[in-house]
């Protein structure tokens, strides 16, 4: 007994180190899976307000270009929409009906503006902080984007900040989209590396499109509203398998530069959501009965 | 011994935002990125307690995971440095060393300081990008990633080193 214990006294740390280790990486394998550790990710509050306070400074240099890259924008978005309600218009020969249609859709998500506050490019599963959580409205599974296009999917809230899943996570990211004006679906996936390209999967083998035409999101995957940009087709592969098409898209969104992100909250899609789940959920519980 | 605690807490905040704040941002040539704090780990003095020792590194490799969103992933290899360090440092001991000589080139004089810092750094850098890759496994990239950032991280290490000698010495 007695050597029992000097064997522990002395070798003490042995112990202290697997324990430490066993910590460690029952945190690795279980953050994954897992939405209620908060406090270990950067959306707890220390963290939170540490990011927020480099992000003023950082985001005060780049004020000017992002000035000029907003104005560019908002140029091309008034003569587009210039343009549509001058279509509009010869076509109805009604100017009202085109702005109470827009209202409409628009009331029926709520933007949340958010600022990134971390973010990286640079691994294979990157992750960025925005400046708005539970408080603000935000929850979890709603679309994140920006005014250049798709960013992402709300993974972790908190009370202040939440975490996002962007387009550039290789493991997580899958965001439904589809061809503008072409009707053809499939998802969006990112391979890791370049940070401006990625690859729509699934698109049928009957698919006509065009190089150069545009990616957009399909409104199918409840999370984003049918119309938001994601990117052009650059080159066009067949898939491994040889049963559809994958697309090389170049993304809109420059993710390296991103600081002003929306929230887009919609009020109908927690019922939606809710009932995808449940038809999942039977499916599951059908197969498992059939084996 | 409490002075001891707080001049080891001001380096532990210090390291903790130069690499939370700088240091996470460099990504030289897209591969190599200083990972600076593994040197709280390496300086341990001899005869520093061993559970000690693991506690801080385990510590500050959590607070750099809370910071990165990498769970588990810098406190594992953290808690292994700290683990090794001081049977490592056995090796690199000059003949008459003292019972609690502090880690530093004066000391240990810099031949041995460099190969002690060096296989540290590599030991860390390997381990840490090898758990990071782990789901999508490249054995070229993982260690260009880990040799290039080993070598940057002994780079920033040394000359930081540097720094206090050369004030003590004027």
């Amino acid at each position: 007994m007695r050597n029992l214990l000097d064997f522990l006294v002395k070798y003490h740390y042995w112990f202290l180190f697997i324990l430490l280790e066993v910590v460690c990486v029952t945190l690795l394998f279980r953050y994954n899976g897992y939405q209620g550790s908060v406090w270990v990710s950067s959306a707890n509050v220390v963290s939170g307000k540490v990011y927020e306070a480099e992000s003023a400074v950082s985001s005060f240099f780049s004020l000017s270009k992002v000035n000029e890259q907003l104005s560019v924008r908002n140029f091309y978005l008034e003569r587009q929409l210039e343009q549509a309600r001058r279509l509009y218009a010869e076509a109805t020969q009604d100017t009202t009906a085109l702005e109470r249609q827009q209202q409409t859709l628009l009331s029926q998500y709520k933007l949340i503006p958010a600022k990134v506050i971390s973010n990286t490019v640079h691994k294979a599963d990157n992750l960025l902080t925005i400046d708005k959580g539970k408080v603000d409205g935000v929850a979890v599974d709603m679309g994140v984007a920006c005014g250049y296009g798709v960013v992402g999917v709300v993974y972790l809230v908190s009370d202040h900040y939440s975490v996002v899943i962007p387009v550039l996570n290789v493991t997580a990211s899958r965001i439904s989209c589809m061809i503008r004006n072409r009707g053809y679906f499939g998802y969006l996936h990112w391979d890791g590396g370049d940070p401006t390209v990625a690859h729509v999967e699934n698109i049928p083998r009957h698919a006509r499109f065009k190089r150069g035409e545009w990616v957009e999101t399909s409104g199918y995957s409840s999370i984003f509203p049918p119309g938001v940009l994601v990117g052009q087709i650059q080159k066009v592969f067949n898939s491994a398998d040889g049963l559809s098409y994958r697309l090389q898209v170049k993304l809109t969104t420059d993710f390296s530069t991103l600081r002003d992100v929306c929230v887009i909250s919609d009020e109908s899609v927690a019922e939606r959501t809710r009932l995808m789940r449940a038809a999942q959920d039977s499916i599951k519980k059908n197969k498992d009965q059939a084996n | 011994m409490s002075v001891e605690i707080i001049k080891r807490l001001v380096v532990f905040v210090l390291l903790c935002a130069v690499q939370v704040l700088l240091l996470n941002h460099i990504h030289l040539f897209g591969y190599a990125t200083p990972l600076v704090y593994v040197y709280f780990s390496i300086s341990f003095q001899r005869g520093t307690p061993r559970w000690a020792a693991l506690l801080w590194s385990f510590f500050l490799g959590l607070v750099i995971d809370i910071f990165s969103n990498t769970p588990g992933l810098a406190a594992g290899a953290m808690t292994l440095i700290g683990f090794v360090q001081p049977m490592l440092l056995e090796f690199f001991l000059p003949r008459d060393a003292a019972d609690n000589m502090p880690v530093s080139p004066i000391t240990m004089g810099y031949g041995k300081y460099l190969s002690f810092v060096v296989i540290l750094t590599l030991a860390y850098c390997l381990l840490f990008f090898a758990v990071e890759t782990f789901s999508v496994f490249d054995w070229l990239h993982w260690l260009i990633c880990a040799t290039s950032s080993a070598l940057l991280t002994v780079l920033v290490v040394v000359a930081v080193q540097g720094m206090p000698n050369s004030e003590k010495s004027s």
